[in-house]
């Protein structure tokens, strides 16, 4: 999961930084092209490119523990949200809080949501990877992945899933009004606090699973079951276990992502969709499997997307992260970060 | 200490074992032998959990051990040691041999047990901080082994230790085998080097077709005629 950066083939290289140029002298050329616009381009490209890149881990992080590609992630991101936004309304107009915290009522108010998306989602992903899908690993002794159907299953699982939030919150967009204070001013320019929470959140969570990862005992049980299971077994891990783990967690990162669109943009149940494609192009961009590999991809796509619709035409917002996708995968295949199959523990 | 009972076992609905029978006694050296596909590793995976048993008894210090999950297994002190190039490679030495001892509780265990390693092994704690990618083979399998005896086994199987050795690390590995079992452990050998593997040990089986052909005592097996043929080679076209 975690190795060094593969510096590619030189051509590859040349090739991939020609076109960097290129668009970066597209970009200024633009007549829109200041310092102010510049400014929010990064804040806004930050921002959003942490929450693919957050998706994003999700999905490396279980295809390198389980093998199995996860197209029902993006449904876990949206039920996330819907998990913050559920407690944010059972708190939301509790007297109490606002009594014994006047200042800070806002933000402690979302925190708990965060937590709560995060745990719910935890827990929620291993029911779903214990019901659902381990059932269907049977073949292949219990905790590989027999063949294409898993992966199949991902976009059946996606629809179910879509479905029964349709049934339990309807299909209308719903705010997610939390009270995080006033706009901060950076540097002149003056940024909704959200997008402050965003990066800040974000990039913790992702330093938070490094930590867990090389610094904890179950880390390195994670990295070893991710590496090899049979192996992993003859040293005493228990792997069905671990398996779970390696869901859950992945599933838990996407609830906190969800739950941090929330106040930014809104809470609608067909959410999922375009952030799990465009956290797939982080991934690919990145390197798939490759965790660090996610966040950088997260961020590559976000600032991307964000100053091609600002300097190039608004119109096609979703196009760009596809195209990074194309173009990445034309010129790097492997990605930023290329992980070789033999090293991805 | 470990005894296997009529044990049929195979892949999917490939049938491997036709009914094995053996014994290992305690603090002895047995070598399991035989050629390609007659079903050694498969004797090693049934026992330590990784496929199932489909009929028969593994007993391993008085319990059936068959079918239990492989970490309880492991749990229980009966560990497989796999090849060589079985490591995870993007991990250093000391991780790897950390989740060797993943079983154990107490810090202080794992530290001792990683000073008793070193202490097999002098070549391992030179290269501790190394990731296992960039080991040689032999210390590769040096590591192996040395994973294996982090968690306080009672019994270790081997797997081929001498697979792509040059001989001179073969017999370096195979003495330290024989310290392994003068500190107390009882050591199972799957070997396809029967030379080596018949001077290290106490008791050999020679397996055949997913049955147990010969077996005896590794100095007499040395001798028969019947094991000489089919696997030392060459007794009647070099005479």
């Amino acid at each position: 999961m975690f190795n060094k950066l593969r510096i590619g083939k030189k051509g590859e290289n040349i090739i991939f930084g020609t076109f960097v140029l290129l668009y970066i002298g597209w970009c200024v050329n633009s007549p829109d092209m200041n310092i102010e616009s510049l400014k929010s381009v990064l804040t806004i490209g930050l921002s959003v490119g942490i929450i693919y890149g957050l998706v994003a881990l999700g999905i490396s992080l279980i295809y390198t523990g389980l093998d199995v590609v996860n197209f029902s992630h993006g449904e876990f991101f949206m039920i996330g949200a819907f998990a913050g936004l559920t407690m944010f309304n059972l708190l939301g107009n509790q007297d109490w809080i606002f009594n014994i915290f006047p200042d800070a009522y806002g933000w402690i108010i979302y925190v708990v949501c965060l937590f709560t998306a995060f745990v719910s989602m935890g827990l929620f992903g291993v029911f779903i990877e214990r019901v659902f899908l381990r059932p269907l690993t049977k073949k292949g002794g219990g905790y590989t992945v027999a063949g294409m159907g898993i992966i199949i299953c991902g976009f059946g699982l996606s629809v179910v899933l879509i479905n029964v939030a349709y049934l339990i919150w309807n299909p209308v967009a719903k705010p997610f009004p939390a009270e995080l204070g006033l706009p901060m001013e950076i540097g002149g320019l003056f940024l909704p606090i959200t997008y402050i929470w965003m990066i800040v959140v974000g990039l913790s969570v992702a330093a938070g699973l490094w930590f867990f990862l090389n610094k904890t005992k179950m880390g390195l049980g994670i990295r070893a079951v991710a590496y090899s299971k049979d192996v992993s077994n003859l040293v005493g891990i228990n792997v069905p276990l671990y398996i779970s783990i390696i869901f859950g967690i992945a599933c838990a990162i996407a609830g906190i992502g969800g739950t941090l669109v929330g106040p930014t943009y809104q809470v609608v149940v067909f959410m999922g969709y375009i952030i799990l494609m465009k956290a797939f192009a982080a991934a690919v961009v990145g390197g798939f499997g490759n965790l660090p590999g996610a966040i950088v991809g997260g961020f590559t796509v976000g600032i991307f997307e964000t100053a091609s619709s600002f300097y190039i035409s608004g119109s096609h917002k979703d196009l760009y992260a596809f195209l990074l996708m194309i173009v990445v995968l034309m010129i790097k295949p492997t990605g930023f970060f290329g992980v070789q199959v033999k090293m991805k523990a | 200490m470990l005894k296997i009972n009529q044990l049929i076992s195979g892949y999917g609905s490939v049938q491997i074992l036709n009914g094995a029978n053996m014994k290992v006694e305690k603090q002895s050296i047995v070598a399991l032998l035989g050629g390609n596909g007659t079903g050694k590793s498969t004797i090693l995976r049934a026992a330590s959990g990784l496929i199932r048993s489909w009929k028969g008894t593994i007993e391993f210090n008085g319990e059936q051990i068959q079918n239990l999950p492989a970490h309880e297994i492991v749990g229980r002190g009966l560990v497989q040691v796999t090849q060589g190039k079985d490591v995870f490679p993007a991990m250093s030495v000391t991780e790897n041999l950390k989740l060797g001892g993943f079983i154990l509780k107490s810090k202080q265990q794992l530290s001792d047990n990683l000073e008793k390693v070193y202490n097999y092994f002098p070549r391992l704690n030179e290269r501790k901080d190394q990731l296992a990618a960039t080991l040689s083979g032999g210390e590769l399998q040096m590591l192996c082994i040395g994973r294996g005896l982090m968690s306080n086994p009672k019994m270790i199987m081997l797997d081929e230790p001498s697979a792509a050795l040059a001989p001179q690390i073969v017999l370096d590995i195979f003495k330290n085998i024989n310290r392994i079992r003068q500190d107390g452990l009882t050591v199972l050998v799957v070997e396809q080097n029967v030379r080596m593997a018949l001077l290290l040990a106490d008791y050999g089986y020679v397996i055949k077709d997913g049955v147990i052909n010969v077996e005896g005592d590794s100095k007499k097996l040395m001798y028969d005629e019947s094991v000489k043929e089919s696997y030392l080679g060459g007794t009647k076209a070099n005479v």
